[in-house]
């Protein structure tokens, strides 16, 4: 196995069985799988199609009915390979009793972390989640959020090489689910392996760089994502401050190089951008009714 | 104070044992037993689950690699997770156990009266005893419900996907709840203590009138004599020097001072009321009405055989050897030699209600058969009768000799004879009936080392708990322990049916009417335990059935812990000393118990899909 690849599944499989032994159901189907050294994978698919368990697998939280899963060169079930992994599930599984910094500070343990750099660790990690005033609060008074944002510091704990996370912005609101973008794109940033898995298609399209579609326990796509969304036969062209004559002149050259012009519009923002500009700005002008910036109006430059 | 087995020295109960292996070679062989046996079952699942060679190899890797995640395991990780462990169980509001114990006590006092020959057996064997089950109690709840909670709510997860060993979750769950379960152990002993010294101590008052003179045959002055009045449901006899200071002598098992202050007399408070008594036993045979030795004596039809009775006025005696007697064993310098003893008296006529039965003792030389005049006592039953036998004694022919130089053979040994002098009345004896009494030693310490055992039943239950929980739901987790506990506590009685006819060398009791399946036979036809049943082809099948279930009991006894042995609640509230050997030897089956649920618990956990 090389130094690049991280994780590598071979012919991975798993079949959920009934107490007797007889087969439930076949969650996955001879995965063959590699994730590099500082990319952010994404796994694609339906409910039920075998991301979580293929996460999972991954893990050593089950156990391969055939195949094998490889983590750092080792075995799955090598509990030696979670020194270097940090793991948020789908929801944040964390003792409710236990405050933020008691919980940061018992995973930071279980890491075998000398006192002065779990404290450290858990100082920084606190802030980095945005969870300093609410330190000393217990989890179970904790909003969905800021638990996912604990949940976020516990995986980060140990500043793990690769990190599994299971559908992270399950349960954000848009702040949160940006926070938690920009978060994934710092890691990859700084060189770590992500692998993600996720039913919401535009959270793995912004950050992902390659994708793998998952249906039924199958694998059925794998791929870098700019590959896999370009569309080859359509030229996208965006350009600000054209005049109604310039926009006239394009449609013609489109025409005379027997060219089918599909769409010339004024585009939309997303919600998303909508939102966090609204919220950006009421946090800049508290008490004003938020001043949302229009695209220019290409008709005013006449 | 009835000990069924004699408490052998540490290291002879640990290497050599008394009839049987000694504790490590029987726990190593157990241990390997039990080893092989999973090893075969692991390979049998894997080997149908995922074929001959890969299940072969998958159980290669579990246990290689277990072991080598056994010796990883980091004390840091440990305590993380033990202290985990204690937060949960705070939250759990462990704190209630110590709510119901205060409880307890408020209202013990009502049902606890004084009005017993014996009061602090009385408190302390009641207070002990509910602390014992209410420890173990909560033991058993916090053990078997924390890893199944971990399980359903998920949170296993976000630790196991750590570098953590399931060694360490157990040993660290054990550690957790072991912590809890000593600090709550902590707060009921000095509430316990605290609650029997003040509850069982009092005072009297003089009756004046009562008190008379006592003159030497001369008319000088030499005390006074009287009594105590009634207070906490007794009374003593008093004796008092010229100026009026003396004693209330011993009732109810203490005494008191009683100093004069003015014409008045104050009554200090009780002394002896909490004792721990230090015994040296000695080695017990008998001989029979003919005078003929004999290795017990007689039945008079109890079915507990544990003593052994000599009919009275006969030539049936109870005579120990002990060794090692010189002068130093004096109590005081000139005074003798200190000695208790217990008789179960059997009487055949009832005679007078209450009178005791007159018994003798007599020392006799071992070596030189020289024999010292009969010492009558008077005997009440069951009661422990504390006397010194005098430094001079005068021997069968009448000539005086001293017990130390002419009694005691050239090797140390000394017989001590006991005889019961009424005929169709009996004595019975067990071997620690007699003993010879050194020094007392500090009941507060004997109070800590009787805690002690109550901690080491405790520790024992929460490992088997937590062990069982990472396999078992909570529920099904409990009613495992709770089996396994009280399985313990008639581990004897468990043992003598697995075994059947080979009771002697187990060194258990015989338990008649056959196996399980021939008990339920026997019940269903309403047929007594001892009557044969009838031969035929059922009752063949019956037996061979039992055979195979009398095999696998006789496996699980192995495992099972002696529970009943562990008690030794029984030594403070008789106000005997705990051998220190018999707390090395529980503290020692503690650890061996909980070494065993850490790797236990280990496979279990090791071999388990957490998130299935």
């Amino acid at each position: 196995m090389s130094e690049d690849v991280i994780v590598q599944t071979r012919a991975l499989s798993k079949v959920y069985r009934d107490f007797w032994g007889r087969q439930k159901v076949r969650a996955l189907k001879a995965l063959d799988l590699e994730v590099r050294r500082g990319e952010v994978l994404g796994l694609l698919g339906p409910n039920g199609s075998g991301k979580t368990t293929t996460i999972k697998l991954i893990l050593g939280l089950l156990f391969p009915t055939a195949g094998e899963a490889l983590v750092f060169g080792k075995r799955a079930t090598d509990v030696s390979k979670n020194e270097r992994i940090g793991y948020l599930p789908e929801e944040s599984y964390l003792y409710r009793f236990l405050n933020a910094e008691e919980t940061l500070d018992f995973y930071a343990r279980l890491f075998d972390m000398p006192p002065a750099t779990r404290q450290e660790r858990v100082d920084s990690l606190i802030k980095q989640v945005g969870l300093d005033q609410a330190r000393k609060r217990q989890l179970q008074e904790y909003s969905k959020g800021m638990t996912r944002r604990i949940g976020l510091a516990q995986a980060l704990i140990n500043n793990p090489d690769l990190i599994l996370l299971d559908e992270p912005t399950s349960g954000l609101d848009p702040i949160g689910t940006r926070e938690m973008k920009d978060m994934i794109l710092r890691l990859k940033d700084e060189g770590k392996t992500v692998v993600m898995c996720s039913h919401l298609l535009a959270d793995v399209q912004d950050v992902c760089d390659r994708i793998a579609i998952l249906h039924q326990g199958e694998l059925k796509e794998l791929g870098r994502v700019d590959t896999l969304l370009t569309v080859a036969d359509v030229t996208q062209i965006r350009a600000r401050g054209l005049s109604a004559d310039c926009q006239n002149e394009i449609r013609d050259v489109i025409s005379r190089h027997q060219g089918e012009l599909l769409d010339m519009a004024n585009p939309t923002t997303t919600l998303e951008e909508l939102f966090l500009s609204i919220v950006r700005d009421s946090e800049a002008r508290p008490g004003r009714r938020a001043k949302v910036e229009q695209p220019a109006d290409p008709s005013a430059a006449d | 104070m009835v000990l069924e087995r004699e408490i052998l020295p540490y290291f002879d109960w640990l290497f050599r044992g008394e009839d049987l292996l000694g504790a490590l070679p029987q726990y190593l062989i157990i241990a390997a037993a039990l080893g092989f046996l999973a090893l075969v079952v692991g390979y049998l699942i894997s080997a149908v689950r995922h074929g001959l060679l890969r299940g072969g190899d998958i159980v290669y890797r579990t246990v290689s690699s277990g072991f080598r995640e056994l010796l990883e395991t980091s004390s840091r990780r440990t305590w993380a997770l033990a202290r985990l462990a204690m937060k949960e169980a705070w939250r759990r509001r462990v704190i209630v156990a110590l709510v119901v114990f205060v409880i307890l006590l408020s209202f013990a006092n009502w049902f606890l009266t004084s009005d017993n020959q014996d009061p602090v057996k009385l408190y302390v064997s009641f207070l002990l005893t509910a602390v014992t089950y209410l420890v173990l109690g909560i033991a058993l709840l916090l053990s078997t419900f924390s890893l199944p909670g971990d399980f359903k709510t998920k949170t296993i997860y976000t630790v196991v996907t750590k570098p953590v060993r399931a060694g360490e979750i157990i040993l660290g769950r054990i550690i957790g709840f072991t912590l809890v379960g000593t600090i709550l152990l902590l707060v009921m002993a000095v509430c316990s203590y605290v609650f029997v010294s003040r509850s069982l101590n009092h005072t009297h008052q003089v009756e004046t009138n009562s008190l008379s003179y006592e003159r030497d045959p001369a008319g000088e002055l030499l005390g006074y004599r009287g009594q105590t009045g009634l207070d906490a449901y007794h009374r003593h006899d008093i004796e008092l020097e010229t100026d009026k200071n003396g004693f209330a002598l011993s009732n109810h098992g203490h005494y008191h001072e009683i100093d004069a202050q003015g014409d008045k007399q104050i009554v200090r408070k009780p002394h002896d009321l909490l004792r721990a008594r230090v015994p040296r036993y000695g080695k017990l045979s008998f001989t029979d009405r003919q005078g003929d030795a004999k290795e017990r004596g007689i039945s008079v039809g109890s079915e507990w055989t544990y003593r052994s009775f000599i009919d009275g006025n006969t030539q049936a005696t109870a005579i120990w050897v002990f060794d090692n007697i010189d002068a130093s064993l004096e109590a005081e310098e000139g005074r003798g030699l200190p000695i208790g003893l217990t008789v179960r008296v059997f009487r055949t006529h009832k005679g007078i209600i209450g009178k005791p039965i007159t018994g003798a003792i007599q020392v006799r030389n071992p070596e030189t058969n020289l024999k010292s005049d009969l010492i009558p006592f008077a005997a009440l039953d069951a009661k422990i009768e504390e006397t010194t036998i005098d430094r001079v004694l005068v021997d069968t022919e009448d000539q005086q000799r001293d017990l130390f130089k002419d009694f005691v053979s050239t090797n140390g040994q000394l017989e001590i004879r006991v005889l019961c002098m009424e005929r169709g009345q009996y004595f019975g004896f067990a071997q620690p009936d007699c003993y010879l009494r050194l020094p007392d030693s500090s009941p507060l310490w004997n109070y800590v080392k009787v805690y002690t055992s109550i901690w080491v039943q405790m520790v024992i239950v929460t490992s088997i708990g937590v062990t069982s929980s990472a396999l078992l739901s909570g529920p099904v987790s409990m009613l495992f322990t709770v089996s396994f506990i009280l399985l313990g506590f008639s581990r004897d009685f468990f043992l003598g049916i697995a075994v059947g006819s080979d009771f002697a060398r187990y060194g258990v009791d015989k338990v008649f009417g056959g196996g399980p399946v021939e008990a339920l036979v026997r019940i269903v036809t309403r047929k007594n335990v001892i009557a044969p049943l009838d031969p035929g082809f059922g009752t063949s099948v019956v037996q061979s059935i039992d055979l195979v279930l009398q095999k696998l009991m006789l496996s699980v006894a192995q495992v099972l812990p002696d529970f009943s042995a562990f008690s030794t609640v029984n030594f403070a509230a008789l106000g005997f000393d705990v051998p220190a050997g018999r707390v090395s030897q529980d503290l020692t089956v503690c650890l061996g118990y909980v070494l065993g649920s850490v790797v236990v618990g280990y496979f279990l956990l090791r071999t388990r899909e957490v998130a299935k």
